[in-house]
Protein backbone atom coordinates (compact mmCIF):
# COMPACT_ATOMS: atom_id res chain seq x y z
CA UNK A 1 0.00 0.00 0.00
CA UNK A 2 1.10 3.51 -0.92
CA UNK A 3 1.09 5.05 2.67
CA UNK A 4 2.52 8.24 1.31
CA UNK A 5 -0.31 8.78 -1.12
CA UNK A 6 -2.91 7.71 1.50
CA UNK A 7 -1.56 10.72 4.10
CA UNK A 8 -1.59 12.73 1.14
CA UNK A 9 -5.54 12.12 -0.03
CA UNK A 10 -5.98 12.87 3.80
CA UNK A 11 -4.33 15.99 4.20
CA UNK A 12 -6.61 17.16 0.87
CA UNK A 13 -10.12 15.79 2.07
CA UNK A 14 -8.98 17.66 5.39
CA UNK A 15 -8.49 21.06 3.83
CA UNK A 16 -11.46 20.59 1.99
CA UNK A 17 -14.59 21.70 3.10
CA UNK A 18 -16.79 20.50 0.39
CA UNK A 19 -16.61 16.83 -0.86
CA UNK A 20 -13.14 16.04 -2.40
CA UNK A 21 -14.52 14.21 -5.77
CA UNK A 22 -12.43 11.43 -7.10
CA UNK A 23 -11.56 13.91 -10.19
CA UNK A 24 -9.68 16.92 -8.17
CA UNK A 25 -8.12 13.99 -5.97
CA UNK A 26 -6.81 13.18 -9.48
CA UNK A 27 -6.43 16.31 -10.96
CA UNK A 28 -3.59 17.33 -7.68
CA UNK A 29 -2.30 13.98 -8.13
CA UNK A 30 -1.10 14.58 -11.51
CA UNK A 31 0.12 10.61 -12.79
CA UNK A 32 -1.34 8.61 -10.38
CA UNK A 33 -3.92 6.11 -11.54
CA UNK A 34 -7.57 6.47 -10.65
CA UNK A 35 -7.51 2.78 -9.26
CA UNK A 36 -4.48 3.41 -6.88
CA UNK A 37 -6.09 6.73 -5.61
CA UNK A 38 -9.52 5.00 -5.08
CA UNK A 39 -7.46 2.24 -2.77
CA UNK A 40 -6.10 5.18 -0.51
CA UNK A 41 -9.47 6.58 -0.02
CA UNK A 42 -10.64 2.80 0.91
CA UNK A 43 -7.82 2.38 3.26
CA UNK A 44 -8.39 5.69 4.69
CA UNK A 45 -12.29 4.55 5.01
CA UNK A 46 -11.56 1.32 6.64
CA UNK A 47 -9.10 3.33 9.28
CA UNK A 48 -11.42 5.49 10.12
CA UNK A 49 -14.14 3.07 11.44
CA UNK A 50 -11.79 1.76 13.97
CA UNK A 51 -12.24 2.18 17.15
CA UNK A 52 -9.48 4.84 18.52
CA UNK A 53 -10.26 7.32 15.55
CA UNK A 54 -12.66 10.09 15.98
CA UNK A 55 -12.79 11.45 12.94
CA UNK A 56 -13.25 9.11 9.66
CA UNK A 57 -13.85 9.72 5.68
CA UNK A 58 -17.49 9.42 4.31
CA UNK A 59 -18.68 9.47 1.07
CA UNK A 60 -21.61 12.13 0.37
CA UNK A 61 -22.60 14.54 -2.13
CA UNK A 62 -20.31 12.74 -4.63
CA UNK A 63 -16.93 12.81 -2.66
CA UNK A 64 -15.41 12.14 0.35
CA UNK A 65 -15.95 14.24 3.65
CA UNK A 66 -14.55 14.45 6.67
CA UNK A 67 -16.86 13.63 9.75
CA UNK A 68 -16.92 12.90 13.45
CA UNK A 69 -18.68 10.12 14.94
CA UNK A 70 -22.35 10.13 16.15
CA UNK A 71 -21.05 8.65 19.50
CA UNK A 72 -19.29 12.22 19.75
CA UNK A 73 -21.72 13.98 19.04
CA UNK A 74 -22.45 15.61 22.47
CA UNK A 75 -19.01 16.31 23.45
CA UNK A 76 -18.52 18.27 20.15
CA UNK A 77 -21.66 20.25 20.81
CA UNK A 78 -20.20 21.05 24.13
CA UNK A 79 -17.02 22.32 22.58
CA UNK A 80 -18.72 24.48 20.25
CA UNK A 81 -21.47 25.85 22.90
CA UNK A 82 -24.12 24.45 20.70
CA UNK A 83 -27.13 23.51 22.86
CA UNK A 84 -28.47 21.02 19.81
CA UNK A 85 -28.93 20.76 16.40
CA UNK A 86 -32.04 21.26 15.17
CA UNK A 87 -33.82 18.94 13.10
CA UNK A 88 -36.21 20.07 10.01
CA UNK A 89 -39.53 20.54 11.05
CA UNK A 90 -42.29 17.93 9.68
CA UNK A 91 -43.90 20.48 7.05
CA UNK A 92 -39.93 21.36 5.69
CA UNK A 93 -39.12 17.30 5.81
CA UNK A 94 -41.81 17.27 3.90
CA UNK A 95 -41.58 20.00 1.49
CA UNK A 96 -37.92 18.61 0.84
CA UNK A 97 -38.90 15.08 0.10
CA UNK A 98 -41.62 16.55 -2.31
CA UNK A 99 -39.45 18.68 -3.91
CA UNK A 100 -36.28 15.84 -4.11
CA UNK A 101 -38.53 13.36 -5.93
CA UNK A 102 -40.67 15.79 -7.90
CA UNK A 103 -37.43 18.39 -9.05
CA UNK A 104 -37.29 20.14 -10.52
CA UNK A 105 -40.97 21.69 -9.39
CA UNK A 106 -42.70 25.20 -8.91
CA UNK A 107 -44.09 26.46 -4.91
CA UNK A 108 -47.76 25.51 -6.75
CA UNK A 109 -46.58 22.31 -7.82
CA UNK A 110 -44.94 21.20 -4.42
CA UNK A 111 -48.44 23.04 -2.40
CA UNK A 112 -50.57 20.35 -4.26
CA UNK A 113 -48.29 17.51 -3.69
CA UNK A 114 -48.49 18.21 0.27
CA UNK A 115 -52.35 19.97 0.21
CA UNK A 116 -51.18 22.58 1.77
CA UNK A 117 -49.06 26.27 0.73
CA UNK A 118 -45.91 25.19 1.32
CA UNK A 119 -44.27 29.03 0.75
CA UNK A 120 -43.12 29.34 4.42
CA UNK A 121 -41.63 25.84 3.95
CA UNK A 122 -39.69 26.66 0.65
CA UNK A 123 -38.10 29.64 2.25
CA UNK A 124 -37.01 28.49 5.25
CA UNK A 125 -35.20 25.33 2.80
CA UNK A 126 -33.65 27.86 0.70
CA UNK A 127 -32.35 29.69 3.84
CA UNK A 128 -30.74 26.74 4.90
CA UNK A 129 -29.72 26.36 1.73
CA UNK A 130 -30.77 23.04 1.38
CA UNK A 131 -32.71 23.76 -2.03
CA UNK A 132 -31.49 26.38 -4.56
CA UNK A 133 -33.85 27.85 -7.44
CA UNK A 134 -32.23 26.94 -11.13
CA UNK A 135 -34.63 29.03 -13.15
CA UNK A 136 -38.48 30.18 -13.99
CA UNK A 137 -40.71 27.77 -15.49
CA UNK A 138 -42.13 28.38 -18.96
CA UNK A 139 -45.64 28.82 -17.76
CA UNK A 140 -48.12 31.38 -17.02
CA UNK A 141 -46.48 33.64 -13.83
CA UNK A 142 -43.23 32.28 -14.88
CA UNK A 143 -42.91 30.66 -11.53
CA UNK A 144 -39.81 29.46 -9.76
CA UNK A 145 -38.47 26.53 -10.64
CA UNK A 146 -36.23 24.48 -7.63
CA UNK A 147 -34.36 21.57 -6.89
CA UNK A 148 -32.40 20.14 -3.93
CA UNK A 149 -28.58 21.67 -3.54
CA UNK A 150 -25.27 19.65 -2.64
CA UNK A 151 -26.11 20.63 0.44
CA UNK A 152 -29.00 18.90 0.66
CA UNK A 153 -27.04 15.41 -0.20
CA UNK A 154 -24.44 16.50 2.53
CA UNK A 155 -27.39 17.21 5.07
CA UNK A 156 -28.51 13.58 4.55
CA UNK A 157 -25.09 11.53 3.71
CA UNK A 158 -26.18 11.02 0.30
CA UNK A 159 -23.67 10.37 -2.37
CA UNK A 160 -26.23 11.42 -5.42
CA UNK A 161 -29.83 11.67 -5.54
CA UNK A 162 -30.28 8.20 -6.54
CA UNK A 163 -29.23 7.27 -3.13
CA UNK A 164 -32.77 9.07 -2.22
CA UNK A 165 -35.10 5.91 -0.65
CA UNK A 166 -36.39 3.97 -3.79
CA UNK A 167 -40.24 3.20 -4.71
CA UNK A 168 -39.32 -0.14 -3.22
CA UNK A 169 -38.21 1.19 0.13
CA UNK A 170 -41.17 3.29 0.59
CA UNK A 171 -43.58 0.83 -0.41
CA UNK A 172 -42.07 -1.67 2.21
CA UNK A 173 -42.21 1.38 4.58
CA UNK A 174 -45.79 1.57 3.44
CA UNK A 175 -47.19 -1.91 3.89
CA UNK A 176 -45.09 -2.15 7.24
CA UNK A 177 -47.09 0.68 8.35
CA UNK A 178 -50.38 -1.19 7.40
CA UNK A 179 -49.82 -4.45 9.05
CA UNK A 180 -48.87 -2.44 12.35
CA UNK A 181 -52.34 -0.89 12.12
CA UNK A 182 -54.18 -3.87 11.29
CA UNK B 1 -74.96 16.98 2.57
CA UNK B 2 -77.56 14.39 1.64
CA UNK B 3 -77.69 10.72 3.17
CA UNK B 4 -76.57 8.30 0.75
CA UNK B 5 -78.34 4.87 0.84
CA UNK B 6 -75.64 2.90 -0.80
CA UNK B 7 -73.14 4.30 1.66
CA UNK B 8 -74.21 3.39 4.87
CA UNK B 9 -72.58 5.10 7.82
CA UNK B 10 -70.30 3.38 9.91
CA UNK B 11 -70.21 4.18 13.65
CA UNK B 12 -72.29 6.78 14.29
CA UNK B 13 -72.10 10.76 14.22
CA UNK B 14 -68.97 10.90 16.69
CA UNK B 15 -65.81 11.15 14.46
CA UNK B 16 -62.73 9.21 15.41
CA UNK B 17 -60.63 10.96 17.38
CA UNK B 18 -56.74 12.08 16.50
CA UNK B 19 -53.95 9.93 17.34
CA UNK B 20 -51.78 10.60 20.60
CA UNK B 21 -52.24 11.72 23.91
CA UNK B 22 -53.59 15.09 23.27
CA UNK B 23 -56.40 13.30 21.88
CA UNK B 24 -58.29 13.18 25.01
CA UNK B 25 -58.51 18.02 24.79
CA UNK B 26 -60.64 18.42 22.22
CA UNK B 27 -60.36 21.40 19.38
CA UNK B 28 -58.75 22.29 16.52
CA UNK B 29 -55.22 23.38 18.02
CA UNK B 30 -54.74 20.00 18.52
CA UNK B 31 -55.75 18.45 15.15
CA UNK B 32 -53.41 21.41 13.75
CA UNK B 33 -50.18 19.94 15.81
CA UNK B 34 -51.35 16.31 14.61
CA UNK B 35 -51.74 16.57 11.27
CA UNK B 36 -49.77 18.44 8.21
CA UNK B 37 -52.64 19.15 6.00
CA UNK B 38 -55.67 18.12 4.48
CA UNK B 39 -54.33 15.52 3.06
CA UNK B 40 -52.50 13.97 5.78
CA UNK B 41 -55.92 14.35 8.05
CA UNK B 42 -57.76 11.88 4.99
CA UNK B 43 -55.04 9.43 4.85
CA UNK B 44 -55.53 9.15 8.62
CA UNK B 45 -59.31 8.36 8.48
CA UNK B 46 -58.91 6.13 5.71
CA UNK B 47 -56.20 3.71 7.61
CA UNK B 48 -58.30 4.23 10.70
CA UNK B 49 -60.88 2.94 8.94
CA UNK B 50 -59.36 0.80 7.24
CA UNK B 51 -60.43 1.69 3.96
CA UNK B 52 -59.47 0.36 0.99
CA UNK B 53 -57.97 3.49 -0.51
CA UNK B 54 -59.07 2.27 -4.26
CA UNK B 55 -62.62 2.57 -2.76
CA UNK B 56 -63.17 5.34 -0.76
CA UNK B 57 -67.14 5.56 0.72
CA UNK B 58 -67.25 9.19 0.35
CA UNK B 59 -69.63 10.11 1.83
CA UNK B 60 -68.83 8.13 5.13
CA UNK B 61 -65.37 9.73 5.22
CA UNK B 62 -66.58 13.56 4.40
CA UNK B 63 -68.87 13.06 7.11
CA UNK B 64 -66.23 12.30 9.01
CA UNK B 65 -63.98 15.12 8.09
CA UNK B 66 -66.27 17.51 8.66
CA UNK B 67 -66.99 16.09 11.87
CA UNK B 68 -63.19 17.38 12.47
CA UNK B 69 -63.89 20.77 10.74
CA UNK B 70 -66.86 21.75 12.99
CA UNK B 71 -64.65 20.67 16.17
CA UNK B 72 -62.53 23.78 15.60
CA UNK B 73 -62.15 26.38 18.49
CA UNK B 74 -59.82 28.92 16.68
CA UNK B 75 -59.96 30.10 13.28
CA UNK B 76 -56.12 29.96 11.52
CA UNK B 77 -57.37 31.61 7.80
CA UNK B 78 -54.78 29.70 5.73
CA UNK B 79 -55.30 27.05 7.08
CA UNK B 80 -58.74 26.36 7.64
CA UNK B 81 -58.70 27.49 3.48
CA UNK B 82 -56.91 24.37 2.83
CA UNK B 83 -59.15 22.07 4.46
CA UNK B 84 -62.46 23.46 3.46
CA UNK B 85 -60.99 23.10 0.36
CA UNK B 86 -60.38 19.40 0.07
CA UNK B 87 -64.02 19.19 1.60
CA UNK B 88 -65.42 20.73 -0.96
CA UNK B 89 -63.53 18.70 -3.44
CA UNK B 90 -64.97 15.61 -1.36
CA UNK B 91 -68.62 16.96 -1.43
CA UNK B 92 -68.27 18.01 -5.28
CA UNK B 93 -67.02 14.20 -5.62
CA UNK B 94 -69.91 12.60 -4.38
CA UNK B 95 -71.95 15.25 -6.26
CA UNK B 96 -70.42 13.53 -9.34
CA UNK B 97 -70.86 9.86 -7.75
CA UNK B 98 -74.88 10.76 -7.47
CA UNK B 99 -75.65 11.62 -11.18
CA UNK B 100 -77.48 9.02 -13.07
CA UNK B 101 -75.52 7.75 -16.44
CA UNK B 102 -76.35 5.83 -18.82
CA UNK B 103 -73.37 3.55 -19.02
CA UNK B 104 -71.60 2.51 -16.09
CA UNK B 105 -68.24 4.67 -15.47
CA UNK B 106 -65.40 3.20 -16.66
CA UNK B 107 -62.50 2.82 -13.87
CA UNK B 108 -60.42 5.46 -15.34
CA UNK B 109 -63.43 8.28 -14.79
CA UNK B 110 -64.40 7.33 -11.29
CA UNK B 111 -64.66 10.53 -9.89
CA UNK B 112 -62.70 10.06 -7.05
CA UNK B 113 -59.83 9.42 -9.52
CA UNK B 114 -58.24 12.65 -8.80
CA UNK B 115 -58.51 12.33 -4.77
CA UNK B 116 -57.00 8.79 -4.93
CA UNK B 117 -54.06 9.72 -7.17
CA UNK B 118 -53.49 13.12 -4.85
CA UNK B 119 -53.31 11.03 -1.99
CA UNK B 120 -51.20 7.91 -2.75
CA UNK B 121 -48.62 10.58 -3.85
CA UNK B 122 -49.19 11.99 -0.75
CA UNK B 123 -48.82 9.04 1.09
CA UNK B 124 -45.79 8.44 -1.13
CA UNK B 125 -44.17 11.38 0.10
CA UNK B 126 -45.01 10.50 3.95
CA UNK B 127 -43.40 7.81 3.67
CA UNK B 128 -40.39 9.12 1.97
CA UNK B 129 -40.39 11.21 4.85
CA UNK B 130 -39.71 8.95 7.35
CA UNK B 131 -37.05 7.27 5.36
CA UNK B 132 -35.26 10.71 5.30
CA UNK B 133 -35.87 11.39 8.78
CA UNK B 134 -34.26 8.34 9.78
CA UNK B 135 -30.99 9.51 7.75
CA UNK B 136 -31.19 12.92 9.31
CA UNK B 137 -31.12 11.67 12.68
CA UNK B 138 -27.76 10.03 12.06
CA UNK B 139 -26.04 12.88 9.91
CA UNK B 140 -27.00 15.27 12.57
CA UNK B 141 -24.65 13.29 14.69
CA UNK B 142 -22.04 13.67 12.76
CA UNK B 143 -19.98 16.55 12.58
CA UNK B 144 -18.64 17.68 9.02
CA UNK B 145 -16.24 20.97 8.25
CA UNK B 146 -18.57 23.07 6.49
CA UNK B 147 -21.30 23.10 9.12
CA UNK B 148 -18.86 23.52 12.05
CA UNK B 149 -19.65 27.35 13.45
CA UNK B 150 -17.18 29.62 13.71
CA UNK B 151 -15.65 29.54 17.02
CA UNK B 152 -15.22 33.12 17.17
CA UNK B 153 -18.59 35.27 17.69
CA UNK B 154 -19.90 36.61 14.50
CA UNK B 155 -19.13 40.66 13.44
CA UNK B 156 -15.85 39.87 15.28
CA UNK B 157 -13.36 40.65 12.02
CA UNK B 158 -10.03 38.99 11.92
CA UNK B 159 -7.02 41.40 11.69
CA UNK B 160 -5.20 40.83 8.53
CA UNK B 161 -1.93 41.10 7.95
CA UNK B 162 -1.75 44.13 4.84
CA UNK B 163 1.05 45.74 2.58
CA UNK B 164 0.74 49.08 1.46
CA UNK B 165 0.61 47.10 -1.59
CA UNK B 166 -2.78 45.73 -0.63
CA UNK B 167 -3.93 48.87 0.66
CA UNK B 168 -3.37 50.54 -2.97
CA UNK B 169 -4.35 47.75 -4.92
CA UNK B 170 -7.82 47.77 -3.06
CA UNK B 171 -8.37 51.23 -3.69
CA UNK B 172 -8.05 51.36 -7.28
CA UNK B 173 -9.99 48.63 -7.83
CA UNK B 174 -12.97 50.51 -5.63
CA UNK B 175 -11.76 53.39 -7.81
CA UNK B 176 -12.31 51.73 -10.90
CA UNK B 177 -15.54 49.98 -9.80
CA UNK B 178 -16.83 53.66 -9.10
CA UNK B 179 -15.69 54.49 -13.03
CA UNK B 180 -17.79 51.28 -14.02
CA UNK B 181 -20.49 52.34 -11.95
CA UNK B 182 -20.49 56.04 -13.43
CA UNK B 183 -22.28 55.47 -16.28
CA UNK B 184 -22.41 58.47 -19.15
CA UNK B 185 -25.95 58.72 -20.43
CA UNK B 186 -25.89 59.83 -23.85
CA UNK B 187 -29.32 61.19 -25.47
CA UNK B 188 -30.79 59.76 -28.32
CA UNK B 189 -30.58 61.17 -31.57
CA UNK B 190 -33.82 62.22 -32.84
CA UNK B 191 -33.63 63.68 -36.21
CA UNK B 192 -36.65 66.00 -37.06
CA UNK B 193 -37.90 64.12 -40.14
CA UNK B 194 -38.39 61.25 -37.76
CA UNK B 195 -40.03 63.43 -35.14
CA UNK B 196 -42.60 64.65 -37.91
CA UNK B 197 -43.80 61.38 -39.70
CA UNK B 198 -44.59 60.72 -36.07
CA UNK B 199 -46.12 63.66 -35.18
CA UNK B 200 -48.33 63.71 -38.34
CA UNK B 201 -48.92 59.81 -37.83
CA UNK B 202 -50.10 60.66 -34.59
CA UNK B 203 -51.87 63.36 -35.56
CA UNK B 204 -54.09 61.55 -38.00
CA UNK B 205 -54.56 58.91 -35.70
CA UNK B 206 -56.35 60.90 -33.25
CA UNK B 207 -57.62 63.99 -35.03
CA UNK B 208 -57.10 66.17 -31.86
CA UNK B 209 -53.44 66.12 -29.61
CA UNK B 210 -53.08 67.64 -26.26
CA UNK B 211 -49.75 68.77 -27.19
CA UNK B 212 -48.60 69.27 -23.64
CA UNK B 213 -48.99 65.66 -22.68
CA UNK B 214 -46.75 64.83 -25.97
CA UNK B 215 -44.63 67.62 -25.43
CA UNK B 216 -44.22 65.76 -21.51
CA UNK B 217 -43.80 62.47 -22.64
CA UNK B 218 -40.62 62.64 -24.58
CA UNK B 219 -37.85 60.95 -23.09
CA UNK B 220 -35.44 64.00 -22.89
CA UNK B 221 -35.43 67.20 -23.32
CA UNK B 222 -33.90 67.56 -26.66
CA UNK B 223 -36.69 64.92 -27.47
CA UNK B 224 -39.03 67.38 -26.70
CA UNK B 225 -37.74 70.40 -28.09
CA UNK B 226 -37.37 68.80 -31.59
CA UNK B 227 -40.76 67.94 -31.14
CA UNK B 228 -41.80 70.90 -30.48
CA UNK B 229 -39.57 72.15 -33.99
CA UNK B 230 -42.19 70.37 -35.48
CA UNK B 231 -44.83 71.46 -34.74
CA UNK B 232 -43.86 74.95 -34.95
CA UNK B 233 -42.75 73.42 -38.87
CA UNK B 234 -46.02 71.97 -39.34
CA UNK B 235 -47.64 75.13 -38.25
CA UNK B 236 -45.72 77.13 -40.51
CA UNK B 237 -46.63 74.80 -43.49
CA UNK B 238 -50.15 74.91 -42.73
CA UNK B 239 -50.36 71.08 -42.38
CA UNK B 240 -51.49 71.72 -38.97
CA UNK B 241 -53.54 74.18 -36.75
CA UNK B 242 -52.04 74.46 -32.94
CA UNK B 243 -54.42 76.61 -30.71
CA UNK B 244 -53.65 77.59 -27.08
CA UNK B 245 -56.47 78.92 -25.22
CA UNK B 246 -54.91 80.35 -22.41
CA UNK B 247 -51.21 80.89 -21.31
CA UNK B 248 -50.01 78.19 -20.10
CA UNK B 249 -52.59 75.83 -21.10
CA UNK B 250 -52.21 73.06 -23.44
CA UNK B 251 -51.52 73.58 -27.32
CA UNK B 252 -54.29 71.56 -29.08
CA UNK B 253 -53.24 70.47 -32.54
CA UNK B 254 -54.59 69.15 -35.34
CA UNK B 255 -54.99 68.44 -38.93
CA UNK B 256 -55.58 71.20 -41.01
CA UNK B 257 -58.43 70.26 -43.68
CA UNK B 258 -57.21 72.02 -46.67
CA UNK B 259 -56.74 70.14 -49.90
CA UNK B 260 -53.68 72.13 -50.08
CA UNK B 261 -51.54 71.23 -47.78
CA UNK B 262 -48.40 68.59 -48.43
CA UNK B 263 -48.86 65.95 -45.60
CA UNK B 264 -45.84 63.64 -45.69
CA UNK B 265 -48.41 60.55 -45.59
CA UNK B 266 -51.24 60.90 -47.89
Amino acid sequence: MNSALKALIEALIFVSQEPVTLAALQAVCEGVPADEIQAAVDELVRDGEAEGRGVRVLRAGGGWILATKPAHDREVRRLLQIERKNRLSSAGLETLAAIAYRQPVTQSEVSAIRGVDSTGALKTLLEKRLIKIVGRKKAPGNPLVYRTSDEFLLYLGLDSLEGLPSEAEIAKILEEEKAVEA
Amino acid sequence: MPETPEEPLPGGDTPVAPPGPEAAADGYQVRLDVFEGPLDLLLFLIRKKKIDIHDIPIAAITRDYLGYLERKTEINLDREAEFVFIAALLIYIKSQMLLPRETDLAESEDPRRVLVDRLLEYEKVKAACSLLREREDVQILQWKRDFLPPLHGEGELEPLELSSFDLAESFFRLMKRRADDTRVIHGREVPVEAKMKELVTLLQARHVLDFLEYFESAESIEEALVSFFCLLELVKSRVAVAVQDELFQTIRVWLRKDPRRTAPHE
